[in-house]
């Protein structure tokens, strides 16, 4: 009987085991091999050392990716900004604030797709709804995704906004987790609005803080469809992020081996970036 | 057509397809034995002649009216064709990435769209069948096909142009100039002509006078977007060597050409400013009145003959008969295992049957001459007034640039690094001497067989 129950113990844990063995570990292993190969995705690959990681290193645009990508990274911090500051703004008792939070939310559940499609409208020079808006304050807007100087800066304002709603929520939830008690007694104490702000609220929700941190570094270093519809990656590279390089050697260029290797570069630096988040976050995350 | 969806193709599917592909590659090691043995059985007496039903797969994409008049022929093929069965698998969207990590996979379609480029990569691959015996044993005639349907289609073992044919133009898509009958007429300027193109001059000139400003804003273009290419090609100019191993795009014609461009939005202000994203809305733009002349094919033809303003087309504007033109061509899996029954369907699409019904849509060409000469494509009574204007365009015209070699790397150096000559922080030439070692680096890089 104790058999037979261990046995069906192993059998359910095994799935998840097999799983990860057949969809993650064998592939990524197997892309580790192709790194050091010139592979063109159709044909065997051909082993060929370090080369790729040689020409990767002497590689102008692959500098160049990685730039735009940590560049893009700047949206981070904005985002988590604007985010809490919404997150506050929603965290009153007035009526109708469902709606409110609800509208905010919009944007997360909404096909990535067609809001890019949207947005490149929005940045459009001559029609768009940004340059008439700027318009009235006596702005001439930029050819904002033409330009190379402020494609990337476009891009940032469209991923801030697309990640608020799901960075809100979360800040919201943190939020009705702040003790009231606490409040109350800084208030007595006669701690104001700002000093209760940045005293109490900021530290007691500084775990989300934390994961919105990670999880967002992480998908800006993998960011790339969005950058695909809106610019593919111009004017001369200024939005070309290194996932968007990496799939052009891949399916553009037929250089799986190339792409591999721009791939494991990639995850090495997502790795020590965590790492380094995980290991400074000691100094500033505050669990009860 | 090619154009828009490759760029569109390319971009919905993306991690996915790494992800998908990554594990594909797995099953891709235990499936290879089968098709490869399969394949040394497609010679021409091949299955087919049993009477057993044969079943193939055929992929492409389309809007819903190309997915319908696709529908309607291959069941017209089944009539006449009754043992074999195809099955249409119809890709809306991310055409070239679905089909990149399908063919990675090993189990491709029998038949497949191939747009003009992507088939160098695809074909260097050893992934399409080598169709030119079929095609000489059938009853389709190549010399009554347009030529730069047909040159785009062969490749040599090191880039294309020549050597064999692997896949047969399901269409082929001329760039001309559209224009707005109505808003020439309200502003008193002559039409265009059908049947000389404008030069250089002639075309400022036009767009000068067709230009309205308010209040120092550009209220209405005298021309859309550039497709520069074209502007280069008809300027005498030239992106590759004959050899195709060096780049020489940075010769007098082609950067005057591409500053001619440039300077078009920089300086004379009568296209609007936004080379980089071309084909972004030019065409919503066109129909709504904003633009009075615009560069696109064939394929807009039945969207634009909803329209309410009168409209027409003349050759492109730049100095001469020339430009280039756009193709799908319709291809074979290499390790199909019914060669025989895929190529009579290659056949039916790409033959008369198939150019016909297509035509008859209004959004393309016929391959065939003597068919485009008639009134199935010239539609007497319908917009455009001058379709003959398309079969002048497609006898000029050769495949786009990026269809010359496999690897694309060269061209995407190109496209990106025109961006300081877009915004006139460079000159044209200036631009393209930077570029020149760069791509010629790439080309070398990237195309080793070109080479050899």
């Amino acid at each position: 009987m104790k058999r037979k129950e261990y046995l069906w113990a192993y059998l359910f844990v095994s799935a998840p085991i097999v799983g990860f063995l057949l969809f993650a570990f064998i592939p990524l292993s197997y892309s580790v091999y192709v790194s050091f190969t010139e592979y063109s995705g159709y044909q065997p690959p051909v082993f060929n050392g370090t080369d790729n990681y040689a020409k990767l290193m002497n590689d102008e645009l692959f500098w160049k990716t990685m730039y735009n990508t940590f560049y893009a990274a700047l949206g981070i911090p904005i985002g988590m900004a604007v985010a809490l500051g919404i997150a506050t703004a929603l965290n009153q008792k007035i009526r109708g604030i469902g709606l409110f939070r609800t509208l905010f939310f919009l944007p997360t559940i909404s096909s990535v797709i067609a809001l890019t499609l949207l947005w490149k409208w929005i940045f459009n020079d001559s029609y768009g709804l940004l340059n008439y808006l700027l318009e009235f304050v006596g702005i001439q807007g930029p050819a904002w995704l033409s330009s190379e100087r402020w494609a990337m800066p476009a891009m940032i304002i469209q991923g801030v906004w697309a990640t608020l709603g799901i960075n809100m929520i979360l800040y919201l939830a943190a939020l009705q987790g702040v003790p009231k008690s606490l409040h109350e007694s800084a208030e007595i104490d006669g701690a104001n609005r700002f000093q209760r702000f940045f005293r109490i609220t900021v530290p007691c929700i500084s775990p989300t803080t934390l994961y919105i941190l990670i999880t967002s570094t992480i998908a800006a270093l993998q960011d790339f469809p969005r950058f695909q519809i809106m610019t593919e990656g111009g004017p001369n590279y200024s939005t070309t992020t290194i996932v968007y390089y990496l799939f052009q050697n891949a399916f553009r260029y037929m250089s799986m081996g190339y792409a591999s290797a721009i791939a494991w570069m990639l995850g090495l630096l997502i790795l020590v970036i965590t790492l380094l988040n995980f290991w400074l976050s000691r100094r500033w995350v505050h669990y009860e | 057509m090619s154009r828009k969806n490759g760029k569109l193709g390319k971009s919905l599917l993306s991690l996915t397809s790494v992800v998908v592909l990554t594990g594909g590659l797995i099953g891709c090691g235990g499936n290879d034995k089968a098709p490869s043995a399969s394949g040394e059985a497609s010679s021409p007496s091949g299955s087919s002649n049993s009477g057993e039903t044969v079943n193939i797969q055929f992929a492409g994409w389309g809007d819903p009216s190309e997915k319908e008049v696709f529908t309607k022929l291959i069941k017209g093929f089944e009539e006449k064709n009754p043992t074999i069965k195809v099955k249409y698998m119809h890709i809306p969207a991310d055409y070239a990435g679905k089909m990149n990590t399908i063919l990675a996979g090993g189990d491709a379609p029998d038949v497949f769209y191939v747009p003009d480029g992507d088939f160098g990569r695809w074909v260097s691959q050893g992934l399409l069948l080598p169709i030119d015996d079929y095609v000489s044993a059938s009853s389709i005639d190549t010399a009554d096909m347009w030529d730069s349907g047909l040159v785009r289609y062969r490749y040599d073992g090191a880039s294309n142009g020549q050597g064999k044919l692997y896949a047969l133009p399901k269409d082929i898509g001329p760039t001309v100039l559209y224009y707005n009958k109505d808003i020439f007429n309200a502003m008193n300027v002559p039409f265009p002509s059908a049947d000389t193109p404008m030069t250089f001059e002639q075309l400022l000139d036009t767009a000068k006078k067709l230009t309205v400003e308010e209040n120092g804003k550009v209220k209405q273009y005298g021309m859309g977007p550039i497709w520069w290419e074209g502007f280069v090609l008809g300027n005498g100019g030239k992106f590759l060597s004959d050899n195709k191993q060096e780049f020489l795009g940075n010769g007098k014609e082609a950067a005057d050409a591409l500053q001619f461009a440039a300077d078009l939005s920089n300086v004379h202000k009568v296209v609007p400013n936004a080379a980089a994203l071309k084909d972004m809305n030019d065409g919503q733009m066109f129909k709504t009145g904003k633009l009075a002349m615009m560069i696109t094919g064939r394929w807009m033809v039945p969207e634009f003959r909803k329209l309410s303003f009168d409209w027409d087309v003349a050759p492109l504007p730049v100095n001469q008969w020339a430009g280039w033109s756009g193709s799908v061509g319709l291809g074979i899996y290499s390790k199909t295992k019914q060669a025989d029954a895929a190529y009579k369907l290659v056949e039916y699409l790409g033959g008369p049957e198939g150019q016909k019904e297509q035509a008859l849509m209004g959004f393309s060409i016929p391959s065939f001459k003597s068919m485009a000469n008639t009134d199935v494509f010239l539609q007497p009574g319908q917009k455009p007034e001058h379709a003959s204007v398309f079969i002048k365009a497609v006898e000029s015209e050769v495949p786009g640039p990026w269809t010359n070699l496999p690897n694309a790397k060269w061209f995407d150096l190109l496209t990106q690094g025109l961006a300081p000559m877009w915004e006139g922080k460079k000159t044209a030439v200036d631009v393209l001497n930077e570029l020149k070692p760069k791509i010629d680096q790439a080309i070398k890089e990237g195309n080793p067989a070109v080479f050899k």
